[in-house]
């Protein structure tokens, strides 16, 4: 019985090396693949997002509140323009994500204490762009109305420390739990990279099983439809073997940057069972009809929205019910939760059980897998 | 071979291919339903939060009622001690815990500044941003509501005194999107990738499946017939069916998820020609390049995530590395989200988005002139000894 699964495991070895597709599949795509999302966002931060002013009142105030801008690394002054209407067409036509315009007569109601508004217009389709800006352009103003106010504070208390105090009468101290970078390259790449993770996964598996089935060459490789699970099994563990090792990969690219709280066996075991569980799916799309092309497009489709649905740029808690029915329809949400709590928590191995579990339990598709293969080698052999 | 044959022969080819078929109509209509699903609510609100109120006084109390009130957040719990938050959080009962130090009504009164602590889960930054906005607006609210309070102390009349408690302020317009959905975020620009990525797997499934037939040397239309009017024919089959699907992302769907549609339908139409042609150009040359039938849905599935992240909409250009940026005008996605995203979602006129329309055409020059040259090579590769067969 074993035998069969080495002689699959061997058959399976010996196609890679003759195959150069199988053989990027599992090392140079998967790593291009990576490499281009963390590129992408290397930066971790955003900065010099170009903005377009209008100063309508020309003053050495109003000069004070641009330089105070203008020094603000996250955006960049790229259009100084004296109609509103001029500058809004350059955020439609994407040339500025936002227009900062100080009205008429702003030195003179600061002066008389009449609170004049700046208005920041800024392009909320890039929601996430949007919010950078409006907090730096929040920040921004904050501190430079505060400068102002201590000044007049100074004149009035004769008190430095009291000054600073009424400016802002209660103070804020914000704690990022968990992520204490606050790097959009962490929120980003840590679950991009296990949703690209999966696809090549699948896809992978869908490959290697669909080219013997392509070539006809299920006698060669299955000899007889005897122990078909073995032989199943030993087909896909050159390529366990090799996910096992980019998951594990994945993780200590990313935690060489940030401290990984939790248990790395733990993690690992989490992303052998994650694995498993996608070649199993992937076969039982192939078994569907043992259509390579077809069985393809069913990946893509299974595959391709996961990252959508992982919860980590839209919340889990808003989702609708199918939604959620969807995300726990894929492992890899699951995979992505236990990352999460041990990466970030350090959550002990009992509370990550029921995650583990879950991942397992996908593992069940396999009975079905083994039987339809099973029926259709019998009829083939005959 | 004449175009009537040829385009009667591209029909049969493409229609009798389950693996087209299911990826350029069933897939299309399937994700169009699919992929808005997870933002259905359109955004963050109601996260439950704790407060740990140390306090206990009515300055407390107003500050826990004005974090209830925003949209974001909901206040759970407020009698936990400090311990049974932390442990909360970490059983992802709430997602922020928000502390009111001992004395806080008595420092306020002695203008000691007392500090608020905010701790939030910055695991999901959505979740993470939310909070924050939400706190920080509840509690600049209540400082200024104290500044206010302080300068009537100090006899300055009510209404100088509302303004007076700033020197000046800021007022945040949101252009577009104004409530920051996250379905008119995410949905325009992921259907314009969806549109292209099956239109390119279908062209590249009919390429490659074509290129594995001619190096099988099978005596077909695809021997002899012209590769203008095999071009032709797909553009006209492709473009027929992905003009009708392009109505229904921006007709249907769009009323179906409530997505803006601004752009004028002449205008949003001409770009869409545009796009088409482009994509299936492209489509017609990658379909030139692979070799067999499958290669083409690994292929495009594998682009997918990078493509829709180099176009600049999540993450900004300006931080994107050049190269990266480049590498992706060569597809045609990139400048066609720019472009509906114009039109369709920020209202720009056409001329604002002329570049992207430029882009459009030229890569469909480039890509046909290529795609004609590689086919035509590899045509005569294939077929090759057999020439030499019948000549001799």
């Amino acid at each position: 019985m074993f035998q069969a699964l080495n002689e699959a495991f061997i058959y399976e070895l010996k196609s890679i090396r003759r195959s150069w597709y199988k053989l990027i599949l599992i090392t140079l795509l998967p790593l291009l693949g990576f490499t281009l999302i963390i590129s992408i966002f290397k930066s971790g931060v955003a900065y010099e997002m170009p903005i377009a002013v209008v100063d309508n009142d020309k003053t050495e105030l109003s000069r004070m509140v641009l330089n105070h801008i203008q020094a603000n690394a996250t955006m960049k002054i790229s259009y100084t323009l004296n109609s509103t209407k001029e500058a809004l067409n350059l955020v439609k036509s994407s040339k500025v994500y936002a227009v900062v315009v100080i009205p008429r007569h702003f030195s003179r109601d600061t002066l008389l204490q009449k609170q004049p508004h700046i208005t920041a217009m800024i392009n909320t389709q890039y929601i996430l762009i949007g919010k950078i800006l409006t907090s730096a352009l929040s920040s921004t103003l904050m501190q430079s109305s505060a400068q102002i106010e201590y000044v007049k504070n100074l004149v009035d208390l004769q008190n430095p420390h009291a000054s600073i105090n009424s400016i802002s009468p209660i103070g804020i101290q914000i704690t990022p739990f968990f992520n204490t970078f606050k790097n959009y390259f962490y929120f980003l790449v840590s679950a991009l990279l296990p949703a690209m993770w999966q696809i090549f996964i699948v896809i992978t598996t869908l490959v290697s099983i669909g080219v013997i089935f392509k070539n006809k060459h299920e006698r060669l490789c299955f000899k007889n439809a005897r122990y078909v699970p073995m032989k199943l099994i030993g087909l896909l563990l050159p390529y366990t073997i090799a996910f096992t090792l980019i998951g594990i990969l994945h993780i200590l690219y990313m935690y060489s940057m940030w401290e990984f709280q939790g248990s790395f066996s733990v993690m690992v075991f989490g992303i052998f069972l994650t694995v498993v569980a996608y070649q199993g799916i992937a076969l039982l799309f192939f078994a569907t009809g043992f259509d390579y092309a077809r069985s393809l497009s069913l990946g893509a489709v299974y595959t391709a929205p996961a990252f959508a649905f992982l919860g980590v740029t839209f919340p889990v808690y808003n989702m609708n019910n199918f939604a959620l029915f969807w995300r726990d329809m894929l492992p890899i949400s699951h995979y992505m939760q236990l990352q999460i709590s041990q990466a970030n928590y350090g959550a002990d191995i009992f509370f990550d059980a029921d995650k583990l579990l879950v991942l397992f339990s996908f593992w069940v598709v396999f009975i079905p897998v083994f039987m339809l293969f099973y029926k259709r080698l019998k009829k083939e052999m005959h | 071979m004449n175009f009537r044959d040829t385009f009667k022969n591209e029909v049969k080819l493409i229609f009798s291919d389950a693996a087209i078929i299911l990826t350029i109509i069933a897939g299309v209509i399937l994700y169009s339903f699919l992929y808005p699903q997870p933002y259905a609510n359109q955004s963050v609100s109601e996260l439950s939060i704790s407060v740990v109120d140390y306090d206990k006084s009515d300055v407390s109390r107003d500050i826990v009622f004005k974090l209830n009130a925003t949209p974001q957040i909901q206040v759970t719990q407020n009698n936990m001690s400090e311990q049974d938050a932390k442990d909360a959080l970490i059983k992802d009962e709430i997602k922020a815990i928000i502390i009111i130090p001992k004395h806080f009504k008595k420092d306020l009164a002695l203008n000691k500044s007392p500090t608020i602590a905010v701790g939030a889960d910055s695991s999901y930054f959505l979740i993470y941003g939310g909070v924050l906005e939400a706190a920080m607006k509840s509690i600049l609210t209540q400082s200024a509501t104290i500044k206010v309070a302080n300068l009537l102390k100090k006899q300055v009349p009510l209404n100088t005194a509302k303004e007076a408690y700033t020197p000046y302020s800021l007022n945040i317009i949101n252009l577009f999107n104004k409530d920051n959905s996250y379905t008119q975020y995410v949905v325009p620009a992921v259907f314009i990738l969806i549109l292209q990525q099956t239109l390119l797997i279908g062209l590249g499934i009919l390429g490659g499946g074509i290129n594995e037939r001619m190096r099988r040397k099978e005596d077909e239309y695809f021997q002899t017939a012209p590769f203008w009017y095999m071009v032709l024919s797909r553009i006209l089959i492709f473009g027929s069916i992905f003009f009708i699907h392009i109505l229904f992302y921006f007709g249907f769907s769009f009323e179906l998820f409530e997505v803006t549609r601004l752009a004028n339908i002449t205008d949003l139409l001409t770009f869409a020609v545009a796009f088409l042609l482009a994509a299936i150009s492209f489509g017609i040359f990658l379909g030139t390049l692979f070799n067999s039938r499958e290669i083409a849905t690994p292929a495009v599935l594998f682009s997918s995530l990078p493509l829709i992240f180099s176009v600049g909409f999540i993450w900004p250009l300006e931080s994107i590395p050049n190269s990266i940026h480049y590498l992706s005008l060569l597809v045609p996605s990139t400048p066609a989200i720019h472009g509906f995203l114009g039109l369709n979602q920020m209202g720009a006129s056409f001329d604002m988005i002329i570049e992207n329309y430029t882009i459009l055409w030229v890569q469909t020059l480039v890509y046909l002139s290529l795609s004609t040259l590689i086919f035509i090579k590899r045509r005569r590769t294939f077929y090759a000894n057999q020439q030499e067969l019948q000549k001799g």
